[in-house]
């Protein structure tokens, strides 16, 4: 059944020119879905979108059946969409916990909040361990952990991560694609977005690749995987002998 | 020795009552990125309602803060309301804001100069010109009295802003304005809310400079202008460094004043800065932008 559907949305900063231009967009329960693209393509965009920080120009979000487009950030999170977003938005002098806290902050109930807490810390054990320091003195992946954590102290149904692995050393980013993996075997939808395009695709159920604001192609991860192309075009590194022209970094029309 | 030792004792204990003073304008630059030039005119509003308050109905002015300090609350909260929350968006948020409480500091000194003229003013409690002698020391029971409630009214500050709910959303607010509304903050509630606290501070601390130090109408450009040299010193939007600097500042003025007498003690401030710029670029407890 399909949870959370983007249909046709066009999106932009105030101001500003659409930066997505009739996105579509399905993810089913439970399922990952990562969005891959070069610089510029919307992905963020999309993300933001979703979460209510941007409200569509044109075209629907649904979520659970129900139009959202229209809500504010903390109603949407309220329906159980929480947003990591890719400067991870911790709260550098506050300790670890009281991060935590915050990410409960819409819930009054103190009993619940513990529970919450102590879910979220069995985990991320490293976050237990560090609950007193500040997060500024956490590593760059430990902070990932601890905005993942905050996002899912609502235990939402959907998280949206902004590039996880942004700025982490390549061991660093092994472990936040495990601890994505930890989020999947809990049973949340995830929609990410990856630079890091194969590893996303390699821990997704569907790729959409995103490309100056439109969506290119969507299907089974796998088969985004194995398709030539797609490697010469989003996958970089392997230089097979490919199509003329299509070199790496061309900006040839994938199939669509 | 012990003149030197005096000249101390008697910064420290103005020191609290600085810090009190300045706490406001760094809860409300942190959390809102407002430089609230109005800060020091609302402290001499509030010292002309403790004035009132003593000389028609005889109210101690340390117990009229509690009279005050609501007051200045709504003040400051309206105030935010009607003037601030809505170019809060606008990206010219920092001319705005520093043009709009300019503004606001010549309305409350237009309307303090029309309802109470601009005769220098004090109240007079019995403890104004008394001291306590501690061996070969004194210590003026007004500023004592002053500079612990101030210390009091702080610590409470902290508590709230450590331990509660609220005061939590207050500090995520300051540290990332941003992903305080991701988690769900209502950011101008909260802003509302820190401006009336700020404002209240404020309020608290005029009530405790009435019986400190003569004061007219146009005081408070010489208040505001110590004040936002002692915030930058402490590193803007750091209550901690607010504290440590007027804690510094206070005691350095009166070194000052003593050695080369009182037309030198208020240039020590702005001395102080610029050293410490020079040295320290964001303040003794500042940060860079992060994370």
């Amino acid at each position: 059944m399909t949870l959370l559907e983007v249909d046709q949305v066009s999106a932009g900063y105030p101001g500003g020119p659409n930066i997505l231009d009739g996105v579509s967009l399905a993810v089913e329960r439970g399922q990952t879905c990562c969005v891959i693209g070069p610089n510029g393509a919307g992905k963020s965009t999309l993300l933001k979108t979703i979460c209510g920080l941007l409200r569509p120009r044109t075209g629907a979000i649904v979520f659970r059946g129900e139009p959202i487009s229209q809500l504010r950030p903390d109603q949407i999170l309220g329906l159980g969409i929480s947003f990591v977003p890719q400067d991870r938005s911790l709260f550098p002098d506050m300790t670890v916990l009281d991060n935590l806290k915050m990410g409960g902050y819409t819930l009054r109930d103190r009993k619940k909040l513990a529970e919450r807490i102590a879910a979220v810390c069995a985990m991320f054990p490293v976050l237990e361990e560090r609950r007193a320091q500040r997060a500024r003195t956490l590593s760059g992946g430990q902070q990932q952990m601890l905005a993942m954590a905050r996002a899912l102290l609502l235990d939402p149904e959907v998280i949206l991560l902004d590039e996880p692995s942004i700025g982490l050393a390549p061991q660093i980013v092994q472990q936040v694609f495990e601890a994505v993996a930890r989020l999947r075997a809990a049973g949340k939808t995830i929609v990410m977005v990856e630079q890091n395009a194969r590893k996303g695709l390699e821990c997704a159920d569907r790729g959409c690749v995103l490309d100056l604001g439109k969506t290119r192609l969507e299907g089974p991860a796998a088969s985004l995987l194995a398709d030539p192309q797609i490697e010469q075009l989003y996958l970089g590194k392997r230089r097979g002998p490919g199509p003329a022209g299509s070199a790496p970094g061309a900006r040839a029309e994938p199939p669509a | 020795m012990i003149d030197q030792l005096q000249v101390v004792i008697l910064g420290a204990t103005l020191g609290g009552v600085y810090a009190l003073m300045a706490a406001g304008l760094t809860l409300i630059f942190g959390v809102m990125r407002i430089v609230n030039i109005a800060h020091a005119a609302f402290i001499v509003l509030a010292a002309y309602l403790s004035f009132w308050a003593f000389t028609l109905y005889h109210i101690d002015p340390i117990a009229s803060i509690a009279i005050v300090m609501p007051i200045l609350f709504g003040l400051g909260a309206a105030a935010y309301r009607l003037l601030f929350a809505r170019i809060a968006d606008s990206r010219r948020h920092s001319e705005m804001t520093v043009l709009l409480t300019f503004a606001l500091a010549l309305v409350i000194e237009g309307v303090t100069g029309f309802l109470f003229t601009g005769v220098f003013r004090t109240t007079t409690p019995d403890y104004a010109s008394d001291s306590f002698e501690l061996g070969p020391f004194y210590v003026p029971k007004g500023q004592l009295y002053a500079t612990a409630l101030s210390l009091v009214l702080l610590g409470a500050l902290l508590g709230f802003l450590r331990l509660t709910r609220t005061g939590r959303a207050i500090r995520a607010t300051m540290q990332n304005r941003a992903a305080a509304q991701l988690v769900g903050v209502n950011v101008r509630r909260i802003s509302t809310l820190t401006f009336g606290i700020g404002t209240a501070l404020a309020g608290a601390s005029g009530a405790l400079l009435s019986f400190l130090f003569p004061f007219f109408p146009a005081k408070h450009w010489q208040w505001i202008a110590s004040l936002l040299a002692l915030i930058v010193l402490g590193g803007m939007g750091s209550l901690l460094g607010t504290f440590v600097g007027a804690m510094l500042l206070s005691i350095a003025s009166a070194v000052v004043n003593d050695r080369y007498g009182p037309t030198w003690s208020p240039a020590t401030f702005f001395l102080a800065l610029f050293v410490i710029l020079l040295v320290r670029p964001h303040g003794l407890f500042g940060k860079k932008a992060e994370l």
